[in-house]
């Protein structure tokens, strides 16, 4: 989930925390107008369509949030005095995920929970499988596919950063592996939805579907907000469900490597499993368990869930800044084609997953 | 990619990760709304 926008060598160095927080505010200021311009488009661009009898698709919010951000992004560049804060989008989606907790009941999260972590079980298992043999048949170096497997299979950037350390694997390797799964990520923004609705996917089953299948957490959340604020709900518990797997997805590639002596052997497993685990997962249910035993009013919950809005649209926003399509050029065609053939066979997979489950079961 | 690579150096050197300083920045901005020192956020 951390972004590919650079950070300056300055900040890299510094290591004071006030002086920090100074840099940070330029970008986020940005974050802040360019998801408030998308929210400003959204309420605006439809009224005056209407208004001179136009005929113009409804675009929320989020899409326009991440397009202004594209188009920044893409032609004139992020000045390097708001890269520092826009890469705060990864402090925004996950402070925006624990307040959202409180939009869910306990018996909700455990129920639709339950039902993720089984579907979540069952992705990871095909994802990570197909994602090998696609690695071999393309004559990918084995650590290179082991990074972009567990990429597909789980939570994205983080999984691949968290995996790269654990297998020593190479900084080009990594590198490879995150350009193509956050250019995949940028094009599920695009597809899932019109997919969804094509489908008529019900909003719980577009939701987990978008949650199983979008690799990023930060574009699993767009790409279920777009298609509805439901959906969105649903695509954050899936993926939230996927994220509190990486210890032991990153546990299990780490033992492999070394087992074949080509990493560092780990002694404490325990510590390693915690040090790994999504903190914010553990945030999100303790709010959802405070919300379900009242512990905040009607009034409340509906102020702390705006306030999950306002944290996501700045991530939307980051979302479009930090994805540069040129950048990503660079990184070479074999491994984005990887990651491609693999991202459409695991939508399909996890679609057909999601569909039969729903049939099955009636989540 | 180097950067990324300070990007994660620079979050260890920070007292807490980014995840937990998300979570407890949540929890603070749950715990205003719940004291009413933020009645209403508007959306």
């Amino acid at each position: 989930m951390a972004g590919s926008v650079a950070l300056p060598q300055s900040q890299a160095q510094s290591h004071q925390p006030a002086l920090q927080c100074l840099r940070v505010i330029p970008g986020v200021l940005l974050l802040a107008a360019v998801g408030y311009a998308g929210k400003l488009l959204e309420k605006n661009v439809g009224a005056y369509a209407k208004a001179h009898h136009w005929t113009f698709p409804n675009i929320e919010y989020v899409l326009w949030a991440i397009l202004i951000g594209l188009a920044i992004s893409n032609t004139v560049g992020v000045p390097a005095i708001f890269r520092a804060g826009v890469a705060t989008y990864e402090f925004w989606l996950k402070a925006g995920i624990v307040l959202l907790g409180a939009r869910f009941l306990l018996g909700d999260v455990l129920k639709l929970g339950g039902v993720s972590l089984v579907l979540v079980a069952i992705e990871i298992a095909g994802a990570t499988a197909f994602m090998i043999f696609l690695g071999r048949a393309f004559g990918l170096r084995p650590k290179l596919t082991s990074l972009l497997a567990v990429g597909s299979a789980v939570c994205g950037v983080s999984a691949i950063i968290a995996t790269q350390g654990a297998i020593e694997a190479d900084e080009e390797d990594s590198s490879f592996a995150i350009a193509a799964i956050l250019a995949l990520g940028a094009l599920s923004l695009f597809t899932f939805p019109v997919i969804g609705h094509w489908l008529h996917l019900s909003d719980r089953a577009y939701g987990l579907w978008a949650g199983l299948a979008v690799d990023n957490t930060a574009e699993a959340t767009a790409a279920g907000a777009l298609y509805s604020d439901a959906a969105g709900k649903l695509a954050v518990l899936a993926k939230t469900t996927r994220n509190a797997m990486i210890g032991f997805v990153v546990l299990a590639y780490a033992t492999y490597w070394a087992n074949q002596g080509k990493a560092k052997t780990i002694t404490n497993r325990a510590a390693f499993l915690w040090q790994k685990f999504p903190k914010f997962v553990l945030g999100f249910l303790l709010i959802s368990i405070l919300a379900t035993y009242q512990f905040f009013n009607k009034e409340q919950i509906t102020a702390i869930a705006n306030l999950s809005r306002w944290a996501f649209l700045l991530t939307f926003a980051g979302v479009g800044l930090r994805t540069n399509f040129r950048e990503m050029r660079k990184q070479g065609l074999r491994p984005f084609a990887v990651g491609a053939i693999g991202e459409v066979a695991i939508a399909i997979f996890t679609l057909a997953v999601v569909v039969g489950a729903e049939k099955l079961v009636g989540f | 990619m180097s950067t990324e690579s300070k990007a994660v150096n620079t979050r260890k050197n920070w007292l807490l990760s980014l995840d937990s300083w998300a979570v407890v920045a949540a929890f603070a901005a749950a715990l205003l709304i719940r004291a009413g020192v933020f009645k209403h956020i508007p959306w």
